[in-house]
């Protein structure tokens, strides 16, 4: 009892200083982490063999993925046609980049969309001399969107997926058509929000038509390896069930087969800048503190509560999760929330007479998560990201700039997933 | 060691006569070849002074005139001199005290060392005053010795360093940092405060850094912007600007005591092209990577 009365200041304090970011959150989650072991609540071993390493080699080879792709200039291309193709006309622009930054993100992650894809945003609208803020913020909320609709796509759903047997194509079956959905009344919103206002004279638009993007293309030859190595990384997640392969084998050996085939001279440079230690360090923390409350007992005494308080029922338990989640996740970082979500879930299911029945529960927690980090400005690493790029630039975005905005689309986010959590599932 | 030990009274001369500067090298060559065994001597060791000379300027505004020559496989140092009562004119610096100094290829500590004795000795017009005096080469050394003019075994910073070099106050504008940069063509000067109490350094790249936007650095690249406004934004806020917005403060710098292997890791090490140096926490010099590969690699 009072070790899990430990267990759970640790987790409170770590928690506390992760929102407040009074510290830096890989630091706090790792000095957690040890702090748990060192206060005996878990030993070192039981610490250790809970942290994630499928999560945690998903997460290095796709930043190594990443690093090599960068490199061919693809992602400047994707950009500049963006805005080629929209002709330079702001609402056209904003809509495209919507899109693009919601596929992007599906298969690459929303953090790293948001870092290539903003400071291009950001060009754009100087160059149009028209305010960035707009786009910023439809920006990230795409990347949400697009990162809740795969697996890879968001921090949340890579640790649901490790966590579960479900695989990269039950993601694409259970979450991509929602998400689609979501993103369809999304343009809508938009275009309810910003048809009006964005003017843009002749002059500079000319200017933007004017970018030559033939230039940008560094190597051919590495591009279509590039190309390749996803095409085949995609179809190896695909076919996950059959080939029996987990997730951090798949982006490991495609993160490694593009830095052999593109990057092998500058593999330190590599490891030093563009793999993400903060972000593994992190993740590494999470697991160990969760692991205290696992461990102690907290969560099945949390679980236990909310099969009371839901009488067992799933539809119920899943609704509550969605909002829950939703709501959570917009007041804090979506990875902490679900790294402790995540355990509970497993207890609610095993306490579920149908095992089956635990499924809606868990694409209840991945919508509630992914979405509802949009929801405030801190809500989603992608946020946090975007903002601090747009105020190192001057534009400053406020709590209530994105707030204002983000929230509406959230709503709408919600409610949707809740129908289709809904009408697929209890009807 | 004392200067005095380089020296042989046999390769000092007074002189009287009225005569040019070649003729003083051949004279001091005479001298030194006369009973030192040289890899070269005679004529062709006088054409390879004069050859050197033509590369790099050897006198000194204090009047003295330093030529050398480095040999390879001499293994030892040698000092001839020559007191002039009738200055030479070396391209208009009067020089009544010349000094030729024949040194290994692969010391250039002694070398250096000998030349800072001299230098501070030159400006000393006292003890000029005193060698002038002097009657013959026993006399010269004598005094010397008897001034206890010391040569140091160890080269410092101090003793290759810029001293009081062009340095700029934290409340200057980019407007006055961009012309003192491009009036002394330099990229990189220290930053400090009214009392010369050393800040900081602020170089060229800072200060473009300020003409492009923070999120153009974040770009992969940008070969396919033709015709971004080049640094709109450093023109447009040159006169607003204030050095202390852009300058770096957590700067390394050397002691003047700091040895010159030290001075090249730091640069190596931190990729710097010049250092300041401070001493107790006022600035008092700067050393560049290329004062390192000219006085003391190729000197």
């Amino acid at each position: 009892m009072i070790l899990m009365l430990i267990a759970l200041a640790v987790f409170a304090i770590t928690y506390f200083l992760i929102i407040t970011e009074w510290i830096n959150k890989m630091l706090a989650a790792l000095v957690g982490g040890f702090v748990v072991i060192l206060l005996r609540v878990v030993n070192q071993h039981t610490a250790f063999a809970a942290i994630d390493w499928n999560v945690i080699f998903f997460l290095i080879g796709m930043m190594l993925v990443i690093s090599v792709v960068r490199e061919t200039g693809i992602f400047m291309l994707i950009a500049i046609k963006t805005a080629k193709l929209a002709k330079g006309k702001p609402l056209n622009i904003m809509i495209l980049m919507f899109l693009a930054t919601g596929i992007i993100s599906a298969l690459m992650g929303s953090v790293t969309t948001i870092m290539i894809l903003v400071p291009i945003v950001l060009l754009i609208a100087g160059e149009l001399k028209i305010p960035p803020a707009p786009f910023i913020i439809t920006m990230v909320i795409a990347s949400n969107m697009g990162g809740a609709a795969t697996m890879i796509g968001d921090p949340p759903n890579i640790m649901i997926g490790s966590a579960t047997d479900f695989s990269f194509l039950d993601f694409i079956i259970n979450l991509t058509p929602p998400v689609l959905a979501i993103m369809a009344s999304s343009l809508g919103l938009i275009w309810l929000i910003y048809r009006k206002g964005m003017k843009v004279s002749n002059e500079r638009r000319a200017k933007l038509m004017e970018y030559s993007e033939t230039n940008l293309i560094r190597s051919k030859k590495l591009l279509l390896a590039s190309l390749l190595v996803i095409l085949l990384m995609l179809l190896a997640l695909t076919l996950q069930v059959p080939l029996q392969l987990e997730t951090a084998t798949i982006s490991m050996a495609a993160g490694l087969s593009l830095v052999l085939i593109g990057s092998r001279k500058k593999v330190e440079k590599i490891l030093v800048n563009d793999i993400d230690w903060i972000t593994i360090f992190f993740f590494i923390g999470l697991f160990m503190i969760v692991e205290g409350l696992v461990a102690t007992g907290f969560i099945d005494l949390l679980a236990n509560s909310v099969t009371t308080l839901t009488g067992g029922n799933a539809k119920y338990t899943s609704l509550v999760i969605l909002w829950l989640s939703g709501i959570f996740s917009a007041i804090i970082d979506n990875v902490p929330f679900v790294a402790a979500m995540i355990p509970m879930l497993e207890k609610l299911g095993a306490s579920m007479p149908d095992p089956s029945q635990v499924h809606p529960l868990w694409w209840s927690l991945a919508l509630g998560t992914c979405l509802g980090g949009n929801g405030t400005l801190i809500g989603a690493s992608a946020n946090i990201v975007a903002v601090g790029i747009a105020n190192r630039n001057g534009f400053k975005i406020s709590f209530k700039d994105y707030t204002r905005i983000g929230a509406v689309f959230t709503l709408n986010s919600i409610i949707l997933s809740t129908l289709y959590i809904w009408l697929r599932y209890y009807l | 060691m004392y200067l005095a030990s380089f020296l042989d009274a046999r390769d000092i001369c007074i002189e009287q006569r009225v005569l040019s500067k070649q003729q003083v090298y051949q004279m001091l060559v005479d001298r030194i070849c006369a009973h030192h065994q040289l890899p070269s001597c005679g004529t062709k060791l006088l054409e390879l002074i004069l050859q050197r000379e033509e590369e790099a300027p050897v006198a000194y505004a204090s009047g003295i005139a330093i030529p050398h020559i480095r040999m390879e496989g001499f293994e030892d140092t040698v000092v001839a001199m020559a007191f002039l009562q009738n200055p030479i004119d070396y391209e208009g610096t009067k020089i009544s005290w010349i000094v030729l100094i024949i040194t290994d290829k692969t010391s250039s500590k002694t070398y250096l060392n000998i030349v800072a004795a001299l230098l501070k000795l030159s400006k000393d017009s006292e003890a000029m005053a005193n060698l002038a005096a002097a009657h013959d080469g026993h006399s010269v050394v004598h005094r010397l010795k008897e001034m206890a003019v010391m040569v140091k075994k160890d080269l410092f910073i101090s003793d290759i360093m810029i001293v009081d070099p062009v340095s700029i106050q934290p409340g200057a504008t980019l407007k006055e940092l961009n012309t003192l940069m491009s009036q002394y063509g330099i990229a990189g000067l220290p930053v400090v405060d009214q009392n010369l109490n050393y800040l900081g350094e602020v170089n060229i790249l800072d200060l473009l850094k300020v003409g492009i936007p923070d999120y153009l650095m974040m770009l992969d690249n940008l070969n396919f912007l033709m015709s971004f406004e080049p640094l709109e934004k450093l023109f447009e806020n040159e006169n607003e600007i204030k050095v202390s917005e852009i300058m770096s403060r957590d700067e390394i710098y050397l002691r003047p005591e700091a040895s010159i292997i030290e001075a090249v890791f730091e640069m190596i090490l931190h990729k710097k092209r010049y250092m300041s140096v401070v001493k107790e926490g006022k600035l008092v010099g700067l050393v560049t990577a290329m004062d390192v590969l000219r006085k003391v690699i190729t000197a």
